[in-house]
């Protein structure tokens, strides 16, 4: 009853936590440009991605590691130091970004600039760290977004073709702007495939001392929870396309995307799309000031837990006391919300290649996972992975500047 | 009785010469076992030259290799194994075999065969 | 015990279960026509710069002394005291009485407990 109970929370909360800003940003940017042509975009990156936070979750199930641990542990610090400045690094701007994303929100429903709600919002995020659990966090706020399903109602709302929707499921070229075009899929994949997102459901997995038997419970929360979240993302994209893109308007700005939801919902569809993405962009912050304070602290290791009281691992909650102020800065002095939301989008393509290629080996050792090594399937789609990671890794910076 | 402090940590991954001066790897693991109340260094483990301190290439293939049903590939096929008595820690800089690389390969597969 | 494998870097923790830092470096005793011995583990920050560069561990020296807890000299726990070599390794030793936790210490008397809901 117990593990049933914990599927659905589990399923619910990856669902309403699937969207954050860069999610939300690339996925507009995707529908009001090129229509259904990203779509293939969205879901290459939500198999990936079921299939890494799967790896993430039964490695910490059955060798009581999280990712960060294993990695020091196995590879030795020479090699983990430079991944752990990298992910600290686009930890900060995505960071930065999605605490933007919560102020943009605010601009849009109070008229007051987002610069003005840097700090306060900062102040909110390090309140419910310093106070919070770990449940509070992830099941509390990760609910609220289910609020996010705003876009699939209105998706179904709007009535897509389905032949054409079909269409965007095999990655096409468009004619025109195709530096452009391949950025924003880039931008795409480096959303969805964050290296946050398996540092953190790692940690929490062995905060939460699953164990191997949970494998099957986080089986299901990755595939049926990441699987239905992507659809939150899907609607993002088809709703862009079908309101936006016609009148062709694109995405420059937060202000224009919050169009999207007006067709369907009226005045309403301009709250609905600021609440969406203020909650969303809310946990996500959440997860990525922990997810800084996780790494660093495990890499060192240092008392770490985010149900702890600061008292108890005082130099774990400093990480993120820190890092919450220092990101919202970022936001104080006024730097464009969407735009270091893409361009982190494409910086995270390049630290994932070192994190993902240390699942290879700890998935496939029998020291870490036991008998629940990666079957062939997984090991396939993982090598695939690592591919797509290092193309992607070798291409972001140059679309960046071509096509940005 | 001279005793010496040497940290292990910084051992890792250094190039080992043998007596000749010949480059025949890196020192990639130390075992060690119980001789009384201490614990003492009995084997070192020195892999092929060049490979990317503990995440190594060959960490990499032999991941890939038990993808395809090679789960019997053993540590011992990794590299050599030094007796303890053959490497000469006293310069951490210069990690030195006691014989040449002929001697050690003799030794390494005298003790292969004995597990 | 393979050490480098199941020793180096891997979690200690001390009698309660606590976490007291990773196992930065491992300290060997020389000896004279016999097998070198295992002296220490060592835990410390500057121990785990000196394996990146010399230049990094005394930087980092330089800033442990001067500021906080001011205690840079790493941890040393004769391997007499290490208990088991699993998933961690586990020492007999209270951590809150080594100098493992002085700077954990230090924050949490100097900076968390100023903070309002950290005392």
């Amino acid at each position: 009853m117990n593990k049933i109970l914990m599927i659905a929370l589990g399923i619910l909360t990856s669902i309403g936590g699937f969207l954050d800003v860069g999610a939300i940003a690339t996925a507009a940017e995707a529908g009001s440009e090129f229509g259904y042509q990203l779509i293939w975009a969205i879901l290459l990156g939500t198999i990936c991605v079921i299939f890494l936070v799967e790896m993430s979750g039964r490695l910490a199930a059955a060798s009581k590691h999280t990712l960060a641990d294993a990695i020091r542990e196995r590879f030795g610090i020479s090699f983990y130091i430079i991944p752990l400045i990298a992910e600290v690094f686009v930890d900060f701007l995505v960071l930065a970004a999605e605490i933007g994303g919560v102020c943009i929100a605010l601009q849009l429903v109070t008229g007051i600039s987002f610069q003005w709600w840097a700090l306060p919002v900062a102040f909110a995020i390090w309140i419910l760290l310093w106070k919070g659990t770990l449940g509070l966090i992830e099941n509390g706020i990760s609910t609220l977004g289910l609020i996010t399903l705003v876009f699939v109602f209105a998706t179904f709302k709007l009535h897509p073709s389905l032949t054409q929707l079909g269409a965007g499921i095999l990655p096409t070229l468009p004619r025109e702007d195709v530096t452009h075009y391949l950025f924003i899929a880039v931008s795409i994949l480096g959303a969805l495939i964050s290296p946050y997102l398996f540092y953190f459901y790692s940690s929490g997995a062995v905060e939460d001392k699953w164990d191997e038997e949970y494998i099957g419970v986080n089986r299901m929360i990755a595939g049926v929870g990441m699987g239905f979240g992507s659809i939150v993302s899907l609607g993002v994209l088809i709703v862009a396309a079908l309101v936006l893109h016609p009148k062709g308007i694109q995405v420059d700005s937060y202000e224009q995307a919050a169009l999207m939801l007006t067709e369907t919902f009226g005045y309403w569809g301009f709250i609905l799309f600021a609440a969406s993405l203020g909650i969303a962009c809310f946990g996500a912050a959440l997860e990525v000031s922990l997810d800084t304070a996780y790494i660093v602290a495990q890499t060192f290791g240092w008392n770490w837990g985010e149900s702890l009281h600061p008292k108890e691992a005082a130099r774990f909650s400093l990480v993120y006391t820190v890092f919450v102020f220092l990101a919202s800065l970022l936001m104080l002095v006024g730097i464009d919300p969407l735009q270091l939301t893409l361009f982190s989008m494409a910086i995270t393509t390049l630290t994932l290649p070192p994190v993902i290629l240390p699942f290879l080996v700890l998935m496939n050792d029998k020291s870490y996972v036991g008998e629940y090594r990666n079957g062939w399937i997984t090991n396939s789609v993982l090598i695939f992975t690592i591919a797509l990671a290092f193309i992607l890794a070798i291409v972001a910076i140059p679309l960046e500047i071509i096509g940005g | 009785m001279a005793s010496r402090e040497v940290h292990l940590e910084l051992l890792l991954g250094k190039e080992v010469l043998d007596s000749t001066g010949q480059e025949i790897g890196r020192l990639e693991e130390v075992q060690a076992k119980q001789s009384g109340e201490d614990w003492v260094i009995y084997e070192y483990l020195v892999g092929p030259a060049a490979r990317l301190e503990r995440l190594s290439a060959w960490a990499l293939g032999l991941a890939i290799l038990r993808l395809f049903g090679a789960h019997k590939v053993r540590r011992g096929y990794k590299g050599y194994r030094v007796p303890w008595d053959q490497l000469d820690l006293t310069n951490p800089e210069k990690l030195r075999l006691n014989c040449s690389l002929d001697e050690l390969k003799t030794i390494s597969e005298k003790l292969e065969a004995e597990d | 015990m393979d050490l480098i494998r199941d020793v180096l870097d891997n979690q200690l923790v001390d009698r309660n279960q606590h976490k007291i830092g990773k196992a930065d470096g491992i300290i060997l005793e020389l000896r004279d026509n016999q097998p070198p011995r295992l002296a220490y583990i060592e835990v410390g920050m500057p121990t785990l710069m000196g394996r990146l560069h010399p230049r990094l561990q005394r930087w980092i020296i330089a800033l442990e002394q001067k500021w906080g807890a001011k205690h840079s000299e790493p941890l040393r726990i004769p391997w007499s005291k290490v208990l088991d070599v699993g998933i961690d390794v586990d020492v007999d030793l209270e951590g809150e009485a080594t100098t493992a936790l002085t700077w954990e210490k230090w924050l949490r008397e100097n900076v968390i407990s100023k903070i309002p809901g950290g005392g």
